[in-house]
């Protein structure tokens, strides 16, 4: 007996599924009458979504002194939920593109889930910087427009470029989104037994047949999108964290902010797909595609990512200090702590200290463990960016302009309300589009490969995996 | 398995595409066209209380404009003329003319005349007349042909880009002082005695925003 | 698109008003504006627009209904916006019928006028846009303005446009006329024999006191009393034991090498003369170069005051141990000088303090050029030692003047007060004629004046509002602002003006001499004649030349009180040995009742600008505390106000079984056992400003309870924490300045030995960053820098402003002087609470020091920077920030779509946001909007709701001037000297200096060029415009 054994990879699907067993699998869920709880959860979150839009339009009437906000804070809830949502709606993308170029097969399991909630988590987001402005009506200003004025935009502003940014980020997502789900979206037309379903599964699978040459454009597209897609996932929050990376508010003018911004959001992403990835595969009973196995490695990914923000943290410091610029030193001394000492502890707990648990195999395995943590690091993710905009704001150069920032009501809303939006479109997701990518998934089970079928009877064999006996040397 | 769709529908999404960048073409030019004052406000000629001809006044009688607006070399505001100017003629000529009731009635009772502004710049564009007629910019350049109205309307966009044409490149527009009020000047070559102008009277015209806006 | 202004709207809607040309105004007829902004008013398409975008609610916005919409108002912010909205609206244009003499359309008119302070008058020059006064400013040729003014000067505008003010006369409480008036009088008064009393502010008006004398002589019964809460009576009665007769203390601080203030801020606006002195005082510190010389100031006070944080020196005493503390130094003194023999061996337990030595010895070495004064709230015999110190020292006539004041009644008004009570208590007066005074707020609470005035069948007053006394009246009527009627009158030193109306009086009423020519004549005579015929009796030859100098210049020739060449009395040792002998020092807690650095004693309780104006010290608005030091708040238990919290614990303080609540407030270098309150708020029905609330929302407490005829000043109090708390609005939480170098400061002799103490490379023993390789590289403008930097071309003038933080003491008349110039809303305590104060110019107090219990105060005045590479300009996504080719940080309003991004990357924190449309519901108050609307600049655009606004440099003078510049010179550079600023204007102190600084010869540019010139933050590389000259303080060696 050795002391090394193979451990074989494990299978991506569990239990026995073939094609149709998988396609059944999937696409019932769209084909089959509304369960009732659907219409619940609908109901909340509509009720949510009108909290949205309540708290908006009386900003819009009121204007922004219905917030929080004062003199040195000029920036509280509405810019931290924006960077809080973008981050969020990174995963997705980073999933399907990267790994996709990585030939990551696990992905196939979530890809279409996270995308799904990265756009729907960018529309959360792009709702805040359109409503924190003083005039929204003149809001069209901030777009290249020939106006009588003959005024351009200020090009030099960050806030300009996270317009583009953003909005780029936003259709390339979703494009890829729909590009990839053309395929299964023709397998529910043909699936589809009523003339609804058929018309309008049929409008948008845009005439797929599944021939190889669609196959051939299929592939062709996808692999420029997620080529397209993949410096996006790093420029866009790069680009936001420009917004206060050139700025120089001390505390805000860090050369570390991109790359620590990226791993946040990467960070917070898995994070909000484990959330959701949990409940949805209890409900939907998709424990055989979604496993254990992608838990665990996207637990991975939040300890590794979750380290490097860690480390961002800790590099901060050591920058201030070794800058010498009196006023960053202050700041991180003031973070730590000065009145907003609760939220910096919150934070370092939340992001630094709980991923950490993910050393233990048995955590990273863990359902209710890993479920608890999901959402202790997007709370934590929430408070890194309110340390970041509000301490820096309310205690900068001129000591005689400090002064405290709290919220209102309407802060709280209008974050809440957000929620409304996100799980709204969500829901209407998970009813009415496959929740995951069929086609791919279809692609990574041992059926899917030519080898594994008998030559004559073409009858299919399931693998058998040899574990070689390895030689123990002699002592 | 039957179609579900006729065979012209493969067109749709190819005609879609190209209808949706047509619309949006569309929008941007309609906006930028139909909403700027070169559209909105040009050839704005409200009634005025008191029927008052400029082409008579000044194309046939030859008054000129500083008769009657005679704070405009010396004020921001080019002055609506008191009762008092109209009776100075008024009170000898036409005196029974029921056009001039209401003048007569003002002179009287000290009551204004409610005259309706043509030429209204937005509130927070600051302009001054005396800085621009001492520079040699005519009251035509900017109020037309007013010796050919019966009623005034509004002949310019007065729109921001329109000021700025003129603030880049005076030397198209800007005439001898004592040119100012003339209607119809013109010399051909306006460019080269633009620029001398320009240089003469050491013009730089503000382009920045405090300009106009504070 | 909706438009954050009315400029227009203003201009058309007040161009029609029939101008009040000012030598004919009694003939104008009035009204006209009120019809024509009525018209408008009612416009039903303008009424849509203000509706539409005014919508109600808001409840955030300020405190309580009624005052909600009133603020807005006060804020004087115009909803005329509404005007300029999305459809087009007509628009009408009412020229003059018959267009006066003089009047430009469009072209400010300037006159010359004067404002009585305390009875004192001012010089002032109004600027009037066709035909409404619009700023008020200092008159060059007035001796106690010098071109300078106090708070109370500027705010006195909005005290015009007051729609709270009274306007009409009232009769029993019931609506009347001023000829009901008039009628009553003439039947009322015939009785001479009647016991009449008149109570009646001070008033230097010879047209006023001729009519006084006429009153006193036609009503044999009667008997005239002056009163006023925080009165000079002290001072005139102590020159009176001093010299035997009754003078004014005048002090020339321009000669003075040694000032010592007990307990005396004559440097702040409360002060009758502050601007005069402070103009003195400042001069003397005007550091050129290193051979400069400065005077040395040494304060002993109990509060920390402007005068107290401007010293050199500061000791604090409780405010009853300055009597000791006197008397110890005019004792030390006798052994030194001749003439304090009174003094000689007596002593008391500060009479071997360090200070007393320190002080003698530096009075005795600068005899002759030291000037020593007292609080005038201080008893008779402390003010007699001083003056008899003054005089010993020979310091009369080279740094304090005793005049002759002919209008001061021969009588203590404080006694005479208190005996005319105790008449009308006693039911032996008929009739009360009370002209401006408020006693039943403001006298002394133990005579009860309001049970005395129930006593008297009929009592008559004038004042400006409806407040407390009028309340009480039989007939009230209502008095004419300064600006409305003809007056006269002389400068606290003796300068003889003529008040100049700018305007018909908008509610009619009253002017004083009026109202008591009514009385006394009992028949109605305007007060320009008035006025020209106690003129005629001044000037006997050639009246219509001296008339029209006198009006145009706004001040006369020499008419002087004149100086009275003194003689210490015979009795002075004998009441000094009196005074000396019962020496009172409260023991154990004692209170100290002031009048507000603001709302001085309540009379500009209704002004918002006053009442948002963070007090000088505390940096507090809105409401009134009671100071105390941090040992004295330990011993109550009163909890030190943390970062961002606004609560602050609530005392009850008691004095002679009278007892009030009022919030706690530490106060550093305040003395121990000793809690400073100030008067002015609490007010109760005087108008929606004023207002207090009982539950504490705003408005402060009164304190007059607590004030007895025995303790005006000082009482020993019980003082106890009640458990409760209180929000008060302070716009400053952090008072330290962090270590950081911010402001700097050096001595005078260390200024001497390093001149470039100041510069970065001192102050920070590294070089500047980046300077080194942008020399290198051949630029040296300033540290290398990442953006390309603008080229400024050098047919333009390039503005600049240097602020001296040596002249600066911190009164805060520049805030005021900027908010009035520059339509800036008032916007209520609730929001200033939340930190969103929209001042364009703020006041920051630090203080300094390692001594926790006594440390330093010091004031930096910070504007807009205007930096060359503003970090505002780079953020802005639509370019509403920008940078003019005048070198000025521009700010467009009409462009800004309200990211804030600019505010937050400002390092100085100087923008200032429209929150919420604080001009909101201005048309539906229902408060007449037309008259606050008639305070506006029409030359300055008001902001709409969501924008961002900051300081211009007052780029409307700017422009004004350069467009004048042009059209006379052809180049657009005017004079130095052609444009200042309104803070410039306003500063009694002359610390700020704004010009051209590519002209050499400029003296900004001169300024910037001293070795003490510094930039805030200039690590920064921002490159600001606006620069800061070290302090230098000039410390006695003996106390260092």
């Amino acid at each position: 007996m050795s002391k090394y054994q193979y451990v074989p990879e494990p299978a991506l699907v569990k239990g026995d599924h073939d094609f149709s067993s998988l396609t059944r699998l999937v696409t019932d869920i769209n084909l089959r009458p509304t369960p009732k709880l659907w219409y619940l959860a609908m109901l909340g979150a509509n009720a949510l979504l009108m909290v949205m839009v309540v708290a908006i339009g009386y900003l819009i009437w009121e204007g922004i002194g219905i917030w929080g906000l004062n003199n040195p804070v000029g920036w509280g809830w509405a810019i931290v939920n924006f960077v809080w949502w973008v981050g969020i709606g990174h995963a997705g993308t980073l999933i399907s593109a990267i790994l996709f170029l990585f030939r990551q097969d696990w992905r196939t399991a979530i890809n279409r889930f996270a995308e799904a909630m990265t756009i729907f988590a960018v529309m959360c987001a792009g709702v805040f910087p359109a409503i924190h402005v003083g005039r929204i009506w003149v809001i069209y200003w901030v777009f290249p427009i020939p106006n009588q004025m003959q005024m351009w935009p200020n090009f030099n502003s960050p806030l300009l470029w996270d317009v583009f940014a953003v909005s780029t980020y936003f259709t390339v997502s979703f494009l890829f989104w729909y590009v990839g789900l053309v395929p299964d979206l023709a397998t529910i037309r043909d699936r589809a037994t009523d003339k609804i379903r058929k018309v309008t599964y049929g409008i948008f699978s845009l005439g797929w047949t599944g021939s190889n040459r669609h196959w051939w454009n299929y592939e062709k597209a996808y692999m420029i999108l997620a080529g397209l897609a993949t410096p996006l996932v790093l420029s866009v929050h790069t680009i936001v964290s420009f917004d206060f990376a050139v700025s120089l508010i001390p505390g805000w003018h860090t050369t570390i902010f991109p790359p620590y911004f990226v791993a946040g959001a990467i960070f917070s992403g898995f994070a909000m797909v484990l959330t959701l990835m949990i409940v949805a595969r209890k409900i939907y009973g998709m424990e055989d595609i979604m496993t254990n196995d992608h838990m665990e490695k996207m637990n991975i990914v939040i300890l590794v990512t979750g380290s490097m923000v860690g480390f961002a943290y800790i590099m901060e410091f050591f920058i201030a200090w070794y800058s010498g610029v009196e006023y960053e030193k202050a700041i991180f001394l003031l973070r730590a702590t000065g009145p907003y000492a609760w939220a910096y502890w919150t934070m370092m707990t939340c992001n630094v200290l709980s991923p950490q648990f993910f050393w233990f195999k048995k955590l990273r395995r863990s359902v209710g463990f890993t479920f608890f943590i999901s959402i202790v690091v997007n709370i934590g993710m929430w408070f890194e960016r309110f340390v970041i905009t509000v301490t820096s704001l309310s205690t900068d150069y001129l000591p005689s302009s400090w002064d405290y920032f709290s919220p209102t009501i309407w802060d709280v809303l209008t974050y809440v309300g957000t929620f409304g939006l996100f799980f709204t479109m969500f829901l209407l997701f998970l009813r009415f589009l496959p929740m995951v990518a069929l086609a791919e998934i279809k692609a990574v089970i041992p059926q899917a490969d030519p080898h594994n079928y008998d030559e004559e009877t073409n009858e299919y064999v399931a693998p058998i995996v040899e574990v070689p006996e390895p030689q123990s040397e002699k002592v | 398995m039957a179609q579900i769709f006729p065979k012209w529908t493969n067109q749709v999404p190819r005609k879609i595409l190209i209808g949706l960048i047509v619309l949006l073409n569309a929008i941007i030019f309609g906006v930028w066209y139909f909403f700027s004052p070169e559209y909105t406000d040009v050839g704005y000629a409200p009634e005025q209380p008191v029927p008052y001809s400029h082409q008579l006044h000044v194309d046939q009688l030859g008054l000129d404009c500083q008769y009657c607006h005679t704070s405009v070399f010396e004020s921001k505001q080019a002055n609506i003329p008191a009762t008092q100017t109209c009776m100075n003629c008024h009170n000898q000529i036409q005196t029974d003319s029921d056009k001039l009731a209401l003048v007569r009635e003002s002179w009287q009772s000290g009551k204004a005349i409610e005259w309706v502004r043509v030429h209204n710049l937005a509130d927070y564009a600051y302009f001054n007349h005396s800085a621009h007629v001492n520079v040699g910019v005519g009251c035509e350049s900017c109020h037309g042909r007013i010796d050919k109205m019966e009623v005034v309307y509004q002949s310019e966009p007065l729109s921001m880009g329109w000021c700025l044409d003129c603030h880049r490149e005076p030397e198209k527009y800007i005439r001898p002082v004592d040119e100012v009020t003339t209607m119809g000047y013109q010399v051909e070559n306006q460019l080269e005695l633009g620029k001398e102008l320009v240089d003469k009277k050491n013009i730089h015209a503000p382009t920045y925003c405090q300009g106009c806006h504070y | 698109m909706l438009r954050p202004t009315a400029r227009v709207a203003i201009i058309n809607n007040v161009k029609d008003s029939e101008i009040t040309d000012q030598q004919m105004s009694e003939e104008v007829k009035q009204t006209t504006y009120w019809k024509s902004l009525k018209e408008l008013a009612d416009n039903k398409e303008y009424q849509k627009f203000a509706e539409r975008e005014f919508p109600e609610n808001a409840t955030e916005l300020t405190d309580g209904v009624s005052r909600r919409g009133f603020l807005r108002v006060m804020g004087a912010s115009v909803a005329l916006a509404g005007l300029a909205a999305c459809r087009r609206p007509v628009q009408k244009i009412l020229p003059y019928s018959k267009q006066p003499e003089d009047v430009v359309p469009g072209v400010p008119l300037y006159y010359a006028t004067a404002m009585p302070v305390h009875g004192n008058l001012v010089g002032l020059i109004a600027e009037n846009h066709e035909g409404r006064p619009t700023k008020l400013e200092g008159n060059d040729l007035h001796p106690a303005s010098k071109g300078a003014t106090s708070i109370f000067n500027q705010a006195a505008i909005l005290g015009l446009y007051d729609p709270d003010r009274s306007r009409y006369p009232l009769n029993k409480g019931n609506k009347a006329t001023k000829e009901d008036f008039t009628e009553f009088a003439a039947t009322h008064f015939a009785n001479t024999g009647q016991r009449i009393a008149f109570i009646s502010d001070p008033n230097s008006s010879p047209t006023y006191n001729n009519l006084k004398e006429q009153a006193k002589s036609k009503f044999n019964n009667s008997t005239w009393v002056t009163y006023e809460p925080f009165g000079e009576d002290n001072v005139i009665e102590g020159n009176r034991i001093a010299f035997g007769s009754r003078l004014r203390t005048h002090y020339n601080y321009t000669n003075a090498d040694v000032i010592i203030s007990l307990n005396d801020d004559f440097m702040a606006s409360t002060h009758p003369n502050s601007v005069e002195y402070a103009k003195q005082v400042s001069s003397r510190r005007k550091v050129t170069d290193t051979n400069g010389e400065m005077n040395r100031i040494y304060a002993i006070e109990d509060s920390f005051s402007l005068t107290g944080s401007y010293a050199d020196h500061r000791l604090k005493l409780k405010a009853s141990e300055i009597e000791a503390f006197t008397y110890a130094l005019a004792a030390a003194l006798s052994s030194r000088i001749n003439g304090l023999n009174a003094f000689s061996g007596y002593s008391n337990q500060f009479s071997d303090h360090k200070w007393i030595t320190v002080l003698a010895d530096e009075l005795a070495a600068n005899a002759g050029s030291s000037a020593l004064s007292v609080g005038s709230q201080y008893k008779p015999e402390i003010q007699a030692a001083v003056a008899a110190i003054n005089q010993a020292l020979g310091n009369t006539g080279n740094t304090v003047n005793y005049l002759d004041v002919p209008h001061l009644d021969d009588q203590n008004n404080n006694q005479a007060f208190a005996d005319v009570v105790a008449e009308m208590k006693a039911g032996n007066v008929d009739t009360v004629v009370m002209v401006g005074v408020n006693p039943v707020y403001t006298a002394p609470a133990d005579l009860e004046f309001e049970n005395a005035l129930s006593n008297v069948e009929t009592v008559v007053n004038l004042s400006d509002y409806v407040n407390e006394t009028a309340k009480k009246t039989t007939w009230h009527v209502n008095h004419t602002h300064f600006l409305e009627a003809w007056g006269d009158g002389y400068s606290y030193g003796g300068a003889l003006s003529v008040i100049q109306p700018q305007i018909q009086p908008l509610h009619d009423g009253l002017s004083e001499i009026e109202f008591l020519n009514v009385i006394v004549n009992g028949e109605m005579t305007s007060g320009y004649d008035l006025v020209q015929n106690t003129f005629r009796g001044f000037f006997s030859s050639g009246f219509n030349d001296r008339w029209t100098n006198i009006l145009h210049d706004g001040v006369g020739t020499t008419d002087n009180f004149n100086a009275v060449n003194v003689r210490l009395s015979s009795d002075f040792a004998s009441a000094m040995n009196q005074a000396t002998s019962n020496v009172s020092a409260t023991s154990g807690m004692e209170v100290v009742i002031r009048p507000d650095a603001t709302l001085y004693d309540g009379r500009y309780a209704n002004l918002g600008w006053l009442q948002e104006l963070p007090d000088p010290m505390t940096k507090i608005t809105w409401d009134n505390v009671a100071l105390m030091s941090p040992a004295t708040a330990e011993k109550l238990g009163i909890r030190e106000q943390a970062a961002g919290k606004d609560i602050t614990d609530v005392v009850e303080i008691t004095v002679n079984g009278k007892s009030i609540k009022i919030a706690g407030w530490i106060q550093p270098g305040h003395a121990d056992d000793s809690i400073t309150l100030t008067t002015g708020y609490g007010r109760d029905g005087v108008g929606r400003v004023a207002n207090s609330y009982m539950d504490y929302t705003a408005g402060g407490v009164n304190v007059y309870p607590l004030r007895g005829t025995q303790n005006m000043f000082f009482a020993s109090a019980d003082v106890s924490n009640t458990g409760d708390t209180y929000e008060i609005a302070c716009v400053q939480d952090h008072h330290s300045l962090e270590g950081r170098v911010l402001y700097r400061q050096a001595t005078l002799s260390e200024y001497k030995e390093n001149p470039d103490f100041a510069s970065f490379e001192s102050v920070h023993t590294y070089p500047l960053p980046g300077l080194g390789e942008a020399i290198e590289n051949g630029d040296d403008d300033g540290p290398i820098s990442l953006f390309e930097e603008q080229t400024f071309p050098d047919y333009e003038p390039q503005w600049g402003m240097a602020i001296d933080l040596n002249s600066c003491f911190g009164c805060g008349v520049c805030v005021i002087a900027c908010q009035s110039e520059n339509n800036i809303p008032v916007i209520g305590k609730k929001e200033v609470k939340k930190g969103r104060e929209m001042h364009w110019i703020r006041n920051d107090r630090y203080y300094v020091g390692d001594d926790a219990d006594s440390p330093q105060a010091v004031h930096q005045p910070v504007p807009c920077m205007h930096c060359e590479l503003a970090p505002c300009e780079q953020v802005c996504p639509v370019a509403a920030t920008t940078h003019s080719d005048d070198g000025m940080n521009q700010m467009t309003y009409n462009r800004c779509i309200g990211t804030r991004y600019c505010a937050n990357n400002c390092p100085y924190k100087v923008r200032r946001f429209n929150f919420f449309n604080y001009p909101k519901e201005y048309l539906t108050t229902g408060d007449d909007p037309d008259i606050i609307q008639m305070a506006m600049n029409p030359e300055v655009t008001v902001r709409f709701r969501g924008v961002m606004e900051k300081c211009t440099y007052c780029v409307q003078r700017v422009n004004r001037a350069k467009i004048e510049a042009k059209i006379e010179t052809g180049s657009p550079k005017p004079a130095d000297g052609t444009v200042k600023t309104a803070c410039q204007q306003a500063c009694p102190a002359d610390a700020i200096y704004f010009g051209d600084i590519s002209d050499n010869d400029a003296e900004v540019a001169r300024m910037k060029r001293n070795p003490r010139n510094y930039q805030m933050l200039e690590e920064l590389n921002t490159r600001p415009r606006t620069s800061y000259m070290a302090k230098l303080t000039n410390p006695n060696p003996a106390l260092a």
